[in-house]
């Protein structure tokens, strides 16, 4: 017993030594933390921060080490879009002068990508889309010389902006059609409410130099398209809610109306669809569409994904099946995926979580939990 | 409790995203007609289900499943101080709406309905209803809830949003 006790208290003893002779911490010194560099693998996720929309972001999350970047403060109702050259995040937003209401002012905000910090504003009139998220509430053309924003009031026009100048050059009326696709250095093309497109060149000053009609590229009353369009090489590609694939290459002078093709064939036919937020996404060096699907009908066009079906954009064959209960993952609102050669796909749930997965064999990588509240859309450069 | 509550707007919300509503009625009158089959269960349960009087959640206005609500998708002012045809207090309805077209299986009859926002204050945040009946997408705007229908109004902040009827849709 004796022997135990001396033990243990030689074991004290020992214990104290050690604490008093370990050095000291050094002191610290508060840092900011620098944005490592921009990779293809950078993704910028729009959180329209549903249940309490004054409060939207953009999180910015790096799919390589699956670290959280940083963080965009984007307001209410956002429209988001990158600069050509992936530097510059825009900001589309409102803001109310007293938190909930207060003076309305629209802005477009830029942020320097390697810092996250903003760089300037360009006051809008109060005349911006308030509408969920798309790539085509805000956008640059090809060039990067312009910036065109939507505005809808209900009254449909866009506003061509000057980034560098950072003024509004002008307002364009598009009549009944909407939103703002870029198509080359001076077009903009709009959808109308007959499944045409408008398209409004502009010339050097941004001011209207002519507008054209194209045909109806869908029919909006039997299966309208997701206004969510996917950019492809040349252009953008438009899911249908019955899961038809509408491509349009904006190339030449006018878009030129592809083919539709089928994502719903044989016995699927009538029974799955697409849906969601941002309801495909399309790897153009890897020429695969890859599209959250899931089992409804009328109405159903906003239900989250069970599976992602996977596309040769080439031979419009499915390649793959992948269920998301097979991850234990929520079911799937919003697609991305990077555009180099080995490329990852991000799905995010309904349940906010947000997935990576190697693009090319569908194994997941990591499960980001609780990436915001409600990420909603996707953007990479 | 807090928790258990938390399991049960998880699960409601996954099965809310992965079946539609009209399939969740068509199971749960399965389960109804099939319940008489069983012999331990003399009684007619289903006839309970249409005695006049007896709420379900397609006539119960703080319930996603509200008939009238067959094209909302934001969040009931029913919820939030409000009825499904009044604004919550200290908020201002929206003067321009979308229109829905809904089926009343009280008296089998189509009603066009008026989707009012409610506006000037943060979004209520409760009772998050998301149907999209016969909704088209933004170049359809009279058609469309993704729009901010307070965009008009002195203060555009949404709230919530009401059904109103407008009257029985003509075949």
């Amino acid at each position: 017993m004796n022997q135990m006790l001396l033990r243990a208290g030689l074991l004290s003893l020992a214990a104290c030594f050690r604490v008093i002779a370990a050095a000291p911490l050094p002191a610290e010194h508060l840092t900011v933390t620098a944005m490592p560099p921009v990779n293809a693998h950078r993704i910028y996720i729009v959180d329209e921060a549903f249940n309490n929309e004054i409060d939207a972001r953009v999180h910015v999350f790096d799919g390589d080490t699956f670290r959280r970047l940083g963080q965009l403060d984007a307001g209410y109702y956002p429209t988001y879009n990158l600069s050509p050259d992936g530097k510059t995040s825009a900001i589309g937003t409102s803001y109310f002068a007293r938190g909930g209401h207060g003076a309305r002012t629209d802005v477009v905000e830029f942020a320097d990508n390697q810092t996250l910090a903003l760089t300037h504003e360009i006051i809008l009139p109060p005349k911006r889309a308030h509408t969920l998220p798309t790539p085509f509430g805000l956008a640059y053309s090809a060039d990067g010389r312009f910036v065109y924003v939507a505005y809808v009031t209900p009254a449909a026009s866009f506003g061509v902006l000057d980034p560098a100048k950072a003024t509004v050059l002008g307002e364009i009326d598009t009549a009944g059609c909407v939103l703002v696709i870029p198509s080359g250095p001076n077009r903009v093309s709009s959808i109308c409410e007959s499944g045409k497109l408008l398209t409004v060149t502009l010339d050097e000053k941004g001011n209207e130099a002519s507008r054209a009609f194209s045909d109806a590229f869908f029919d909006p009353d039997a299966d309208p398209v997701f206004v969510q369009g996917i950019p492809m090489s040349g252009g953008y590609a438009f899911v249908s809610f019955l899961g038809d694939v509408h491509e349009v290459d904006f190339t030449g002078a006018q878009p030129l109306l592809r083919k539709p093709w089928p994502l719903v064939t044989g016995a699927d036919k009538g029974r799955w669809r697409p849906g969601g937020t941002q309801p495909g996404a399309i790897s153009s060096p890897m020429h695969r569409l890859y599209v959250s699907m899931h089992q409804g009908g009328e109405g159903s066009h906003k239900n989250a994904g069970t599976e992602i079906w996977v596309f040769d954009t080439v031979s419009h064959q499915r390649i793959a099946r992948w269920p998301m209960r097979a991850h234990k993952l929520s079911d799937v609102l919003a697609l991305q995926v990077s555009q180099d050669e080995a490329p990852l796909l991000f799905a995010a749930t309904n349940q906010a979580d947000l997935a990576v997965f190697d693009a090319l064999t569908g194994q997941l990588r990591h499960i980001e939990p609780k990436m915001g509240q409600t990420p909603w859309f996707m953007h990479n450069p | 409790m807090h928790s258990i509550d938390r399991l049960f707007e998880k699960s409601s919300r996954a099965l809310a995203q992965r079946t539609s509503r009209r399939s969740l009625l068509a199971a749960f009158g399965q389960l109804l007609t099939g319940a008489v089959l069983i012999p331990l269960l003399p009684m007619d349960r289903s006839a309970r289900a249409a005695t006049p009087g007896a709420k379900s959640a397609r006539d119960d206005p703080q319930s996603c499943d509200y008939w009238k609500y067959c094209a909302i998708d934001g969040f009931l002012c029913a919820c939030c101080g409000g009825s499904s045809t009044s604004c919550p207090p200290g908020t201002a309805p929206s003067p321009i709406t979308w229109i829905g077209t809904c089926h009343n299986p009280g008296d089998k009859r189509d009603y066009i309905v008026s989707y009012n926002d409610c506006c000037g204050k943060v979004s209520c945040g409760t009772c998050e209803c998301n149907r999209n009946e016969r909704e088209k997408p933004m170049y359809r705007p009279s058609r469309n809830n993704d729009l901010n229908w307070c965009m008009a109004n002195a203060d555009a902040n949404y709230h919530c949003s009401v059904s109103v009827l407008l009257g029985v849709a003509e075949q």
